[in-house]
């Protein structure tokens, strides 16, 4: 037993050392259609921050990063055949679309390019997708929104960006949620876009004409701005589900503090664009095992840790997590 | 009713009125009074940048500034940072706010002169730097407004923002300068016909430096008012503006072409627009439906505005 364990340690040492070496030349590019709002800020700060460590480690050789100037689909094409010429071993994507960028990405893979695409997917099966599973996170908020509110009552849902897998999913999920918990109704539904002054604006046209809601359920980077807009409009505070914002959680902290206000808080973290960058790497490593589809946990806080999560969220950021390398294993060992 | 109709800014009003309607219908009267409320105060800012679009469009063909939502977001961080919460400062802050968007709107003539782009392409580019000095400016800065800063922008009387009533004016304003001052005759006059007016003796491009400049004040000043309505500034807090500050000069019933302005018609289109967007979101119509909703319901209040121009 004693034997197999360090054998085992032994051929964990080997392979990690073998990693460094077989990836240590390879360069890995990084394919992302914006930046404009505080999550792809952070994004892009996890990915930088983990990636840079990893150059200076010398796991890869190179590990740039590419944003289009708009967020137009063609753009982001002719920028990921740009990096097939350019000679990357491994191409990370947050993609503009999920079938647009087919054609490229195929050519990438053609040209033995490893892609791995994350957030904003591509549904090309020679890719890797690193998802969260969103739909569990619509259905959570509802069993949290039940143990708030144990009476039940009307619920305000706030949708995403319209036509994105991510809306659709988080959306069935809370459909699912309402129908095992009778109590719930929905009685509005307007479209946020993830966007506080967006979800601000939408909430604020509805809500004159609503009965009275005892819950907010949406989908991250909308909760302050709908909270916002119940006091603006006199009504009475809902339990708004969060979604890792730092405005939100610094809102939900006040509100604690004033009456001991509850909620929970769940997001996509943007640091899964460090796992992304993690599964390139492995894939370049050699291994062949790695399913194309990953599916990894959302990010979720309660009303007992979210406070000191709060002071590492720079002011209008988001609560992240950037993941190691062994962490990344982890995760897709839990896919295997 | 007849001199009423041939408004050109009534169809606007008119459309408002049908959806505004519409939804009390479907809600049953259950909160009129707060689909107006919120109606008035989404549409002050709305109010505000279509003017400012309204003196450019009104230049002439070609002239449009599309740095409005790059500029807006710039402006509402540089006021929140010069702010910094800080009641004492809002004065200082909304100079700031002006001061930014004045600047922008300077840039953007100095490309369209000195380099010769056209208007479009000068002010869609000069917004890419914008956005690019925002994300650098503003990064992990979204301070919240001043509490007191913050309480103004809410203010009501009897139901209507203290927003709407200094928009009301500033409205009244605009329409003076634009039908009584030598600059707005000027601008008309130089949307009607750039040489005639030039031969007249306009000075045209001293009028086209001041509309663009003005222009961009007035998307800093909104910048500053929405990251307060907003309690914070973000990136894409105007995003929005960029079709919706067109939209509202069109739909007002101002010329494309250039040389016929409209002031009460940018009220009417910003209005119908919040309500347009109420009504959908009361009805519960999906997201996919809304925007074909939207398109089709914006085509059908132009064609009636412009309709009755070829009647005659």
């Amino acid at each position: 037993m004693k034997k197999t364990a360090m054998l085992g340690a032994l051929a964990l040492v080997l392979m990690s050392g073998t990693a460094m070496a077989d990836t240590s030349g390879k360069k890995i590019a990084f394919s992302n259609n914006y930046a404009g709002n505080s999550w792809r800020q952070a994004m892009l700060k996890s990915y930088a921050a983990v990636t840079e460590q990893a150059v200076k480690d010398g796991v890869v050789a190179a590990a740039d990063i590419f944003t289009t100037a708009d967020k137009e689909v063609p753009t982001q094409a002719a920028q990921i055949q740009n990096l097939i010429l350019q000679g990357y071993d491994a191409i990370v994507i947050n993609a503009g679309s999920p079938d647009a960028l087919n054609g490229a990405v195929k050519q990438a893979c053609d040209a033995g390019i490893v892609v791995v695409s994350f957030d904003g997917i591509v549904t090309e099966p020679c890719a890797y997708r690193v998802v969260v599973d969103f739909k569990a996170m619509g259905l959570e908020e509802v069993e949290q929104m039940a143990k708030f509110q144990p009476q039940g009552g009307n619920l305000l849902e706030i949708r995403g960006l319209a036509g994105t897998s991510i809306d659709e999913e988080i959306h069935q999920g809370i459909l699912e949620g309402v129908a095992k918990h009778p109590e719930f109704k929905i009685v509005g539904s307007v479209t946020g876009d993830w966007d506080q002054t967006t979800a601000q604006k939408a909430v604020a046209t509805i809500l004159p004409s609503l009965p009275d809601v005892v819950g907010v359920v949406d989908q991250g980077g909308d909760g302050y701005g709908a909270a916002q807009a119940f006091a603006a409009a006199g009504k009475p505070r809902p339990t708004i589900i969060m979604g890792n914002r730092q405005d939100e959680l610094q809102y939900w902290k006040e509100q604690k503090e004033l009456d001991g206000y509850q909620t929970w808080s769940a997001s996509i973290a943007p640091g899964v664009s460090s796992l992304a960058f993690w599964v390139a790497q492995q894939v370049l490593d050699g291994r062949s095992d790695i399913p194309h589809d990953l599916m990894v946990p959302y990010l979720a806080f309660t009303q007992d840790d979210f406070e000191a999560v709060l002071p590492t969220i720079e002011k209008g950021g988001v609560a992240s997590h950037e993941y190691t390398l062994d962490e990344s294993k982890a995760a897709i060992a839990a896919n295997m | 009713m007849k001199t009423l109709l041939s408004k050109p800014w009534i169809w606007s009003f008119l459309g408002a009125l049908v959806v505004f309607l519409a939804t009390i219908a479907f809600t049953r009267g259950v909160g009129t009074g707060g689909i107006l409320t919120a109606a008035l105060s989404l549409a002050v800012f709305t109010v505000i940048v279509g003017t400012g679009q309204m003196f450019v469009i009104t230049l002439g063909p070609g002239n449009v500034d599309l740095s409005l939502p790059a500029n807006i977001g710039l402006a509402s961080a540089v006021a929140m940072k010069v702010m910094d919460g800080n009641d004492a400062m809002i004065a200082v802050g909304l100079l700031a706010a002006l001061g930014s968007g004045l600047a922008v709107g300077v840039a953007n003539y100095l490309l369209i002169r000195l380099l010769r782009i056209p208007p479009i392409i000068a002010t869609l580019s000069s917004s890419f730097i914008i956005l690019s000095i925002d994300i650098s400016y503003g990064r992990g800065l979204q301070i919240k407004p001043p509490p007191g800063y913050a309480d103004f922008t809410n203010i009501q009387i009897v139901g209507i923002p203290i927003l709407a009533f200094v928009t009301v004016a500033f409205s009244v304003g605009a329409a003076i300068v634009l039908s009584r001052l030598v600059y707005g005759r000027s601008v008309l006059a130089i949307g009607q016909n750039i040489r005639a007016a030039w031969l007249a003796g306009v000075p045209v491009e001293r009028v086209r430096f001041l509309t663009y400049a003005l222009c961009g004040a007035l998307g800093g000043i909104t910048g500053a008012l929405l990251a307060g309505y907003f309690r914070g500034a973000s990136v894409d807090i105007g995003n929005e503006y960029l079709l919706s500050s067109i939209a509202v000069v069109v739909i007002g019933g101002t010329s494309v072409a250039g040389g016929k302005a409209n002031v009460p018609g940018i009220w009417g289109a910003a209005l119908f627009l919040v309500l347009l967007l109420t009504m959908l979101n009361t009805f519960g119509v999906s997201p996919g439906l809304r925007l074909v909703l939207t398109g089709l319901i914006i085509v059908g209040v132009i064609t009636a505005a412009g309709g009755q121009k070829a009647l005659r």
